[in-house]
């Protein structure tokens, strides 16, 4: 069965041989296997089913990062969003975030929105299709890939003034998600109209912590879930399953979810709660999920432990039919390369149907 | 005496303009400042329990912290000139290796509204610079946060970098996305709080508040 064909049974909730996969890393991980023997791309190894086709992310200033300052550790940047950020040289994560681009209403009306709208499209059709055909010759399931609109809007006003408008001026905050869910589907159809099919559209954007939503259920309905919805239908309106990646528990909205269309749910991050053995009970019939693999429990480097984690998870998950490994967000590098071969064992031996 | 009740219920709704214009209202009528600070503390306190109970999330901490600061403005200089200042000090930071800061901000934004004076330190905080505040501002509560599984070893070694310079009246306080109860136990630290809200929750029943 080639990936493409597994992936689409377990949308299907149809028999497939194994449990589709696929796996993130910190590049700081990779860094680390290959000093640790590892030959290959460690997802060649695990066999991803997996294939992008393109990166839809429509920001205001393309082409136009630059760096502000640097020191021995570290260097900040101004990205293709305009927005300043400082980043470790020599390791992965989270930047610390020193401004915006918007400041205001008055910065988005002025001068960011009619710099989206005169840009674009944020995607390249020749790569994508480029992409298609490897992805095809390779038998992966191939995905339509952007940002969703939460994420979106954060890049540009921030955690604090995006949350704050949410409240203050609910109507700005809409206008901004509307306009970036409407940048993100232009350019999926730019795709369309240069001849790409695609299997699946997966989008990103985190929009939850450990303790829940970070705006809340009520808000998040109101003025997030409509362009979440849209999007969705816009992959269902042309045949195409819908996956939704965000980091936290959002165990709250998970029914909404449903209701706006989504088929699939990543990665499911276990240190906020979520459970597959708890979520395949309740809503496998109607959500696929797609992860939630304890990273904390890989990074102990016990094999018994880690045994129990992917086998209980992969074992909930199969229940439905309608699950794929991943582990609950990206492997790190306290995780040692043998370790994870274990993991990938432990996924070939509990992963299969039979 | 002038009812302060819609003080408090202008910071509960983050109502920054009615915050300000009833905290200069009351000012100018020659109410006592700790009355008038127990009135917004008050407003604060709501909304951290509310937070707690799922009732309110990161946008109306936002607001109301935002009406808190704005009322404060105002009503520092009579706090000062009355001899009245936070009984506690927080240094807070984000533990060394680690960039990020909303999580901390958070925290210092709700002690900041519980009345503790904050000593806000940064990302990426050795932990002889945490030591080095500690001891200049005579902290009375370090507060350590960290996002990535991988900076977790640096919790413990501020911690360990805590202890050894004996600062034994401060308490140390951790909290972050891969932080659990047991890591804090296990590092030696004095308490664990999962959000901004319980983080003051905490932080008062250290002092013994």
């Amino acid at each position: 069965m080639t990936g493409q064909e597994r992936v689409n049974r377990m949308f299907a909730r149809r028999d497939q041989d194994s449990i589709p996969r696929m796996e993130s890393f910190w590049d700081d991980t990779l860094r680390r296997w290959r000093t640790e023997g590892m030959a290959l791309d460690p997802n060649g190894i695990l066999g991803s089913d997996f294939q992008g086709l393109c990166w839809s992310e429509p920001c205001p200033y393309p082409g136009q990062a630059a760096v502000l300052l640097e020191d021995a550790e570290t260097v900040t940047m101004r990205d293709g969003w305009g927005q300043v950020n400082r980043y470790w040289k020599d390791r992965q994560g989270t930047p610390e975030h020193i401004s915006f681009p918007c400041n205001s209403r008055e910065d988005w009306e002025n001068t960011v929105k009619p710099l989206l709208l005169a840009h674009g499209p944020w995607v390249n059709p020749d790569a994508s299709l480029k992409d298609l055909a490897r992805g095809r010759r390779n038998g992966k399931w191939c995905h339509l890939t952007g940002l969703e609109t939460f994420e979106m809007t954060r890049h540009l006003l921030g955690d604090e003034l995006s949350m704050i408008a949410m409240i203050d001026e609910p109507e700005f905050f809409a206008d901004v998600s509307r306009t970036m869910t409407d940048l993100v589907l232009r350019d999926f159809e730019t795709l369309m109209s240069a001849g790409l099919r695609p299997d699946g559209v997966w989008i990103y954007g985190d929009m939850a912590y450990r303790s829940g939503l970070l705006c809340g259920p009520k808000l998040y309905r109101e003025l997030v879930l409509p362009d979440h919805a849209r999007m969705a239908k816009w992959a269902h309106d042309r045949g195409l399953p819908f996956i939704f990646h965000t980091d936290g528990d959002v165990t709250s909205v998970v029914e909404d979810y449903i209701g706006a269309g989504f088929d699939c749910l990543q990665p499911l991050e276990a240190k906020a709660g979520m459970d597959v053995r708890k979520l395949v009970p309740q809503y496998g019939d109607r959500l696929a999920f797609f992860g939630n693999c304890d990273v904390m429990i890989y990074a102990t480097n016990d094999r018994e432990a880690i045994e129990e984690e992917v086998r209980s998870k992969i074992e909930a998950g199969k229940a439905s039919k309608g699950y794929v490994y991943h582990s609950d967000h990206s492997v790190p590098p306290s995780v040692g390369w043998d370790t994870y071969e274990f993991v990938i064992e432990c996924v070939d031996r509990f992963g299969n149907y039979d | 005496m002038m009812d302060l009740t819609p003080l408090t219920d202008a910071i509960k709704t983050g109502n920054r303009k009615e915050a300000a214009r009833i905290t200069l209202e009351a000012v100018d009528a020659g109410l006592a400042p700790q009355v008038v600070l127990d009135a917004l503390v008050l407003g604060m306190d709501d909304v951290g329990a509310r937070f707690q109970r799922n009732e309110a999330f990161v946008p109306e901490m936002l607001i109301a912290a935002r009406a808190m600061k704005e009322a404060m403005a105002i009503l520092e200089p009579k706090l000062l000139a009355a001899g009245i200042r936070p009984e506690f000090t927080a240094v807070i930071g984000t533990v060394q290796g680690d960039l990020h800061d909303i999580g901390k901000n958070l925290v210092a934004m709700m002690w900041k509204g519980a009345n503790f004076n904050v000593v806000d330190l940064g990302t990426n905080v050795p932990a002889e610079r945490f030591v080095e505040a500690a001891r200049e501002s005579n902290a009375d509560l370090i507060g350590l946060s960290a996002l990535l599984t991988t900076t977790m070893p640096a919790m413990r070694d501020t911690v360990a970098a805590i202890r050894a310079a004996g600062l034994s009246k401060a308490k140390v306080l951790i909290g972050g996305a891969p932080i659990t109860n047991e890591f804090a136990k296990e590092i030696g630290a004095d308490g664990f709080a999962p959000d901004a809200a319980s983080a003051v929750d905490l932080a008062r029943q250290l002092m013994g508040v």
